[in-house]
């Protein structure tokens, strides 16, 4: 595959002024998603602003963060070669097939965790899927998008509206009706189920201790289960305690909630949009395995795909990695296996040439 | 607490496997052994190499990773690629000058040695180092190394133009400042020795 | 008994070997539920020290024991994985009764140990005291080596004791009482750092003794020489400044080479041979047709490297000689050692700081365990089982008539010839697998087929297990106390870290219940093995091997004493032979002229090739324990045929292929590895393996005469390219003898 232009050129634009107007753009989406999306706001809840307004910025921040990222060479070289081969029009259709059952088994069932440790992946299942759940709810709320109200013949019934199209009715009592109000405590508990398996792993896991970072590892867990419990407890108070503090539990749980929004483009929760890159990853090595191999130039033997290779050669020119070997060799042609067969003999040349030396003398 | 650096010599090793065995007890990387140990040509010659991995200052692996995944830690000590980042596309494995990094397919996940970070961020010897029965691989102080072998550490590489300054040490003799990596060590044997150094055969024939 | 009760592959189904691996993810550990104990690896005469991790009850890991002054927390793969022996899946937790048909039922324990006595008495009272035969291991720790031959002697008053030292140890325990008149290494292992060159004949320390490995490195760093004699080229050779590729059976070629050359060239210290040793003469008499040019015909090897040897090693001003199985196991075993041990009197260099000599001991315990009476001419301190004296003293310790203690029995080769003869009828054994392990193994097994009674303690069911009628449910190392004495003849401590599981047994208890059951309880009653080592220390006491003034305070508090140690203010005696002073009556070391003879079985035309066998570091021995142990079994899954390409090619062999190695006793069909570093007259073998896979099958049963040590390191062999096999045992998974 040859590349019509070169991905890797060197921009125009700074890196932040690239990033900055990515995140306006984002912002910008954003607020005309809500404008748009709650038809001008009359759907919008005033009562749930500081969230909206949290969420922007929040894409802001996500948005500059990922134009940042995409700077890098590498990632854009990836960014780039994931969808020229995903797109490539006689391939769209395997494509879309193949992605859906990635999708499936890394994003849905996450089973490359699971394979890391059960524990683990329980932990990380309970948190991601809960979060999903969570997020599918609250930011269409918050944005304005999604809207109840009592039918008007029947206090028993309730509408729902998404952008002001009715969606469908329901009564109350119904399991249905059940669920639909007690959606976000089924995901908090899910996210209490998730917070629990993973501090009780990195309790009980020496390696784990040793590694982890207070604001990497721990803080995240902590506004999860912040968010969560506040949660929960609104509604503890809404149905078991009259009502009890609930003017000052939701507002703990808005500064919770509103906390993590703005953590979410900095820390560990980035991964969240860095994530699906796998799956253009996983796109980029078929690609490679279907075409020409490289071959080690000691050993003869295969070891990636001509294409990496190749793009590897390019990111490193633009990362400023000098590989070049004399006459017309690339250290990048050598095989890694080799490259560590090739130290040991260096060594020993070293020394044999020390001893040579020594009897010359 | 004394400071202790890492010093590999490739000439000592005896391939028996040891530093093999012992990192998969580590509890940063349980049950997965981040080490190499190459057998160079089993048929030629008995020669192995360990291979930790060298602890870059400017880790290429780190350069060339396009999830931002891995990271130093202060102490200077290349981790793993952080879990929740790495992408496995390899662009690590297939770049580091001393092909260290390891690509765990079952986990999608690039792994790598991370000097025991369990063990040696808390003042203990990484796992190989304690094990090892030659000394091949050395956890030690500057001062106990330069009185005791006859080479000395160097940390300073050269890949064609690439110079890359280590972490970990290699043991050469005491002429050399920098170790360079260029087209002619990469032939399987340095023409510069005779044919097969290690034939049982030939040995005794020559020596007729 | 008779052959197997049930098809091979249902006994291995129920019983394994199967694999112990670390979970996928690896263990998940909390230090936190977790202690340290300090203790020592259970392979290898290095006995390395090492921490077990406990929790609960259970062996959940290793730590290295940096303190340990020996090996400072350096291990080989074996040590490294040794604790995943603990809590395996094959553990035996019942004795088992042999159910015709059936293969192996659990049994209780009074039933077998009944069983045991009854079948003991029967066999004694129809053929006599000694148709019933003891066969025990130098794995075992002092008490229990001790306790086994007390148990021969007084329990079941049978001549036939032996022990699996006799493949191990004896060539150079022979020679070096012989020569030195005390056997043990010379020196600790510090004095190899302090040498100025190293000889290490038939000693492939980077796979059989790992550790020593630095000492040999941390010389070299000194500017010291190393010489490596060798068949195959070792990991050591390949760094050695002389490596000599020695056809097996060659090697008093090379040292009477050597010597011949050091007295021409006046490299001998003829002071120190004046004053300390007697026999000089007819030694330098016997070498002097040993030109570089003779001794290189009989060495296989060119006459420049011999000289070469002598010019490295005979001006020295400070020397160590090491030697292993590689010269050990021959017909000549013991003369290999005593022109070995030639070289270090006639230099004068023994007995002081960086000058000594030494034997690399191969099992856990082969050097202690041969002094406390396992072997069928010694009695506990190395004393001599036909000596009046000796064993009257013995006799009084044991309280029992000095002429109840039987005389000297069969050795092992020969006392399973007497099974085989159907001389001896019935077995007891520990700690030992003879179906793997013996020379011949067809032999073996058809001997074994004869037995008819067999009792056998184990904690796996082994290859030898099989054929047991009543199998004991035995302990591992780390499940009892105990002291061992290491290669440099080290006393140390082995600390319990777990109880035996439910349903096994310490193995002392196991033997003083039979003790028991047979009337000589008195003899027996023991509430502990600190009991049995205190008696031990007492038994010892005024013999060579003595041990009276080390207890296990004591060890503790000096990380280890080194014997002899005759009183409690005795700081024991690291290094032997101080100021010339020697092990015999006379005080001095005693030349012996050895002259070259053939080996039992040389290549001729129709067995063309030199077949010698060896170990590797994933696995120790018999491969019982290490067989049974994943990360071994990854690392060195199945014994291959090592064969040079000029060898290869003439026999059409390409490597990988399967091929056929056939001697005049038997065949194994394994794997070529083609590889430069051998002799292309030579191909090696390893032999952990059972069955099909067992180099054993194709060894000789000729013996040294003077130590009874089996012919492993030469026999003659054709080989040829075969097929892959595809039947029963070739389909075993290949820890059981099958091959992939």
């Amino acid at each position: 595959m040859t590349p019509t232009k070169n991905p890797l050129r060197q921009p125009r634009l700074s890196d932040a002024t690239h990033a900055m107007f990515w995140g306006l753009a984002t912002a910008s989406l954003l607020i005309l998603g809500i404008l748009t999306g709650s038809r001008g706001l009359r759907d919008f809840d005033p009562a749930l602003v500081s969230y909206a307004g949290a969420a922007v910025l929040s894409g802001f921040g996500i948005g500059y963060r990922y134009a940042m990222w995409l700077r890098r060479p590498p990632t854009r070289l990836y960014w780039y070669r994931g969808w020229q081969i995903f797109l490539a029009p006689q391939k769209l259709l395997s494509n879309l097939a193949h992605l859906a059952r990635i999708v499936w088994n890394t994003i849905v069932l996450q089973r490359f965790i699971e394979r890391r440790s059960h524990l683990r992946w329980t932990a990380h299942w309970f948190l991601a899927w809960g979060c999903i759940l969570a997020a599918a709810v609250t930011f269409p709320l918050s944005f304005g998008w999604i809207r109840f109200e009592t039918a008007r013949a029947n206090q028993e019934i309730y509408r729902a509206f998404m952008f002001g199209i009715p969606l469908g009715s329901f009564h109350l009592g119904t399991p249905f009706a059940e669920l639909t109000f007690d959606i976000l405590d089924v995901a908090a508990v899910m996210v209490l189920i998730g917070v629990f398996f993973a501090l009780w792993r990195r309790g009980h896991d020496h390696g784990a201790w040793s590694v982890q970072q207070f604001s990497d590892d721990m803080l995240p867990l902590i506004l999860l289960f912040a968010i969560s419990i506040t949660g929960l407890f609104l509604t503890i108070s809404t149905h078991l305690m009259q009502g009890i503090y609930y003017g000052f539990l939701s507002q703990l749980h808005a500064v919770t909630v509103i906390f993590t929004l703005l953590y979410l483009p900095f820390g560990k929760f980035f991964h969240i949009f860095q994530r699906p890159a796998q799956l253009g990853v996983n796109f980029y090595k078929q690609a490679g395995a279907a075409g020409p191999q490289a071959r080690c130039h000691r050993c003869g033997q295969e070891f990636a795909s001509r294409m990496h290779i190749d793009d590897l050669k390019s990111v490193q020119a633009a990362l400023g990695i000098q590989y070049q070997l004399a006459h017309g060799m690339h250290y990048q042609d050598i095989c890694p296996a080799c490259r560590r067969k090739n130290l040991a003999l260096t060594q020993d040349g070293l020394w044999k040439s020390h001893d040579n030396r020594l009897r010359g003398n | 607490m004394i400071r202790r650096e890492f010093f590999i010599d490739y000439s000592r090793c005896i391939g028996c496997k040891a530093c093999v065995q012992a990192c998969a007890e580590c509890d940063t990387h349980r049950g997965t052994s981040m080490i190499h140990l190459e057998t160079i040509e089993r048929r030629d010659t008995l020669q192995t190499a360990p291979q930790i991995c060298m602890h870059c200052d400017n880790p290429v692996c780190a350069r060339v990773c396009p999830a931002d995944a891995i990271k130093k830690t202060p102490d200077g000590v290349v981790q793993s690629s952080l879990k929740p980042r790495c992408i496995a596309c390899s662009n690590c494995v297939v770049s580091c000058p001393f092909g260290v990094p390891k690509y765990m397919a079952e986990f999608e996940q690039m792994m790598k040695c991370d000097m025991c970070y369990d063990r040696s961020s808390i003042g203990k010897k990484p796992m190989c180092a304690t094990v090892c029965p030659s000394g091949a691989l050395t956890y030690t102080t500057m001062e106990e190394m330069q009185r005791t072998r006859p080479g000395i550490p160097v940390n300073s590489w050269k890949f064609g133009g690439e110079e890359v300054t280590t972490k970990v040490y290699v043991m050469v003799p005491r002429e050399t400042t920098r170790v360079e990596i260029d087209l002619i060590q990469i032939q399987p044997t340095p023409p510069a020795l005779p044919a097969d150094p290690y034939d049982v055969a030939l040995m005794l024939e020559m020596a007729q | 008994m008779a052959k197997l009760p049930c098809p091979l592959p249902e006994i291995v189904h129920q019983f394994g070997p199967s694999l112990h691996t670390i979970p996928s993810g690896g263990w998940v550990r909390n230090p936190q539920d977790e202690h340290l104990v300090k203790t020592h690896c259970c392979f290898c005469g290095q006995q390395c020290g090492i921490q077990l991790r406990v929790n609960n009850n259970k062996v959940v890991g290793f730590e290295p024991w940096e303190d340990w002054p020996f090996n400072q927390g350096k291990l080989c793969p074996k040590g490294i994985k040794r604790y995943m022996q603990d809590e395996h899946p094959d553990r035996l937790t019942s004795p088992l009764q042999r159910v015709e048909g059936k293969g192996f039922a659990p049994i209780a324990w009074d039933a077998a140990l009944d069983r045991v006595a009854a079948e003991i008495q029967r066999i004694q009272g129809k053929y006599g005291k000694d148709s019933f035969a003891v066969l025990t291991g130098a794995s075992l720790v002092n008490e229990k080596a001790y306790l086994m031959g007390k148990f021969a002697r007084v329990a079941l008053q049978t001549a036939n004791i032996d022990y699996n030292g006799r493949l191990c140890m004896v060539s150079s325990a022979t020679a070096s009482k012989k020569v030195f008149g005390i056997d043990r290494s010379a020196n600790p292992w510090s004095d190899i750092v302090l040498a100025d060159v190293i000889l290490a004949a038939g000693a492939n320390i980077s796979e059989t003794s790992p550790i020593t490995t630095d000492y040999f490195w941390r010389a070299r760093d000194r500017g010291a020489k190393i010489i490596v004699i060798d068949p195959r080229m070792t990991p050591i050779a390949r760094n050695a400044d002389l490596y000599i590729p020695v056809r097996s059976g060659g090697d008093i070629g090379i040292f009477n080479g050597m010597l011949h050359i050091m007295i021409q060239r006046g490299w001998i210290d003829h002071d120190f041979i004046a004053q300390h040793t007697t026999g000089f003469e007819e030694v330098a008499r016997s070498v002097e047709k040993y030109t570089p040019e003779y001794a290189a015909r009989i060495a296989g090897v060119p006459p420049a490297m011999i000289i070469r040897a002598a010019e490295l090693f005979g001006p020295a001003r400070t020397s160590f000689v090491l030697h292993a199985k590689g010269i050990e196991h021959h017909s000549k075993g013991v003369e290999n050692c005593i022109a070995a041990m030639s070289l270090v009197l006639a230099s004068g260099r023994i007995g002081r700081e960086g000058c000594g000599y030494a034997m690399i001991t191969g099992q856990g315990n082969g050097q202690g365990a041969r002094e406390q009476g396992g072997k069928c001419d010694q009695l506990p301190g190395n004393r001599d089982i036909s000596n009046p004296e000796h064993r009257k003293y013995i006799a009084e310790v044991w309280g029992v008539p000095e002429e109840s203690i039987p005389q000297k029995g069969l050795s092992a080769i020969p006392l399973v010839e007497a099974i085989h003869e159907g001389k001896i009828k019935g077995l007891i054994s520990i700690c030992f697998n003879p179906i793997v392990s013996l020379p011949d193994a067809n032999f073996t097994r058809a001997a074994f087929e004869k037995l008819e009674f067999y009792a056998n303690i184990d904690f796996f069911l082994s290859e030898t297990s099989r054929y047991a009628d009543i199998v004991l449910a035995g302990s591992l190392m780390e499940e009892d106390e105990g002291t061992t004495t290491n290669t440099e003849g080290r006393v140390i401590r082995h600390r319990k870290a777990v109880l035996p599981p439910e349903g096994a047994r310490e193995d002392w208890k196991i033997i003083c219940d039979i003790a028991r059951r047979l009337g000589h309880g008195d003899k027996f009653n023991f509430s502990g093995t600190e009991e049995i080592f205190n008696e031990l220390r007492v038994a010892t006491k005024g013999g060579v091997s003595d041990y009276f003034g080390i207890t296990w305070d004591k060890i503790e508090k000096n990380n280890g004493v080194c014997w002899p140690c005759p009183t409690p203010e005795h700081p024991g005696t690291p290094r032997l032979y101080e100021n010339g002073k020697f092990g015999h009556p006379d005080g001095k070391a005693h030349f012996i002229p050895v002259d070259w003879r053939p080996s039992a079985e040389m290549p001729d035309p129709e067995y063309p090739i030199i077949l010698t066998t060896g170990r590797v570091v994933a696995h120790f021995l018999s491969g019982t324990q290490t067989r049974r142990i994943g990360a071994l079994i990854d690392q060195t899954p199945q014994p291959f045929c090592e064969i040079h390409p000029v060898l290869a090619t003439k026999l059409g062999i390409a490597d990988g292929d399967y091929v056929k190695v056939e001697s005049r006793r038997g065949s194994v069909v394994v794997h070529a590895m083609v590889v430069k570093t051998i002799r292309p007259d030579t191909v090696f073998i390893p032999w952990h393996w059972p069955l099909d896979r067992s180099v054993n099958n194709l060894t000789v049963r000729a013996l040294d005469p003077q130590s009874f040590i089996p012919e492993y390191k030469i026999c003659a062999v054709r080989v040829s390219k075969a097929d892959a096999p595809h039947d029963a045992i070739a389909s075993l998974e290949v820890q059981a003898g099958g091959v992939r």
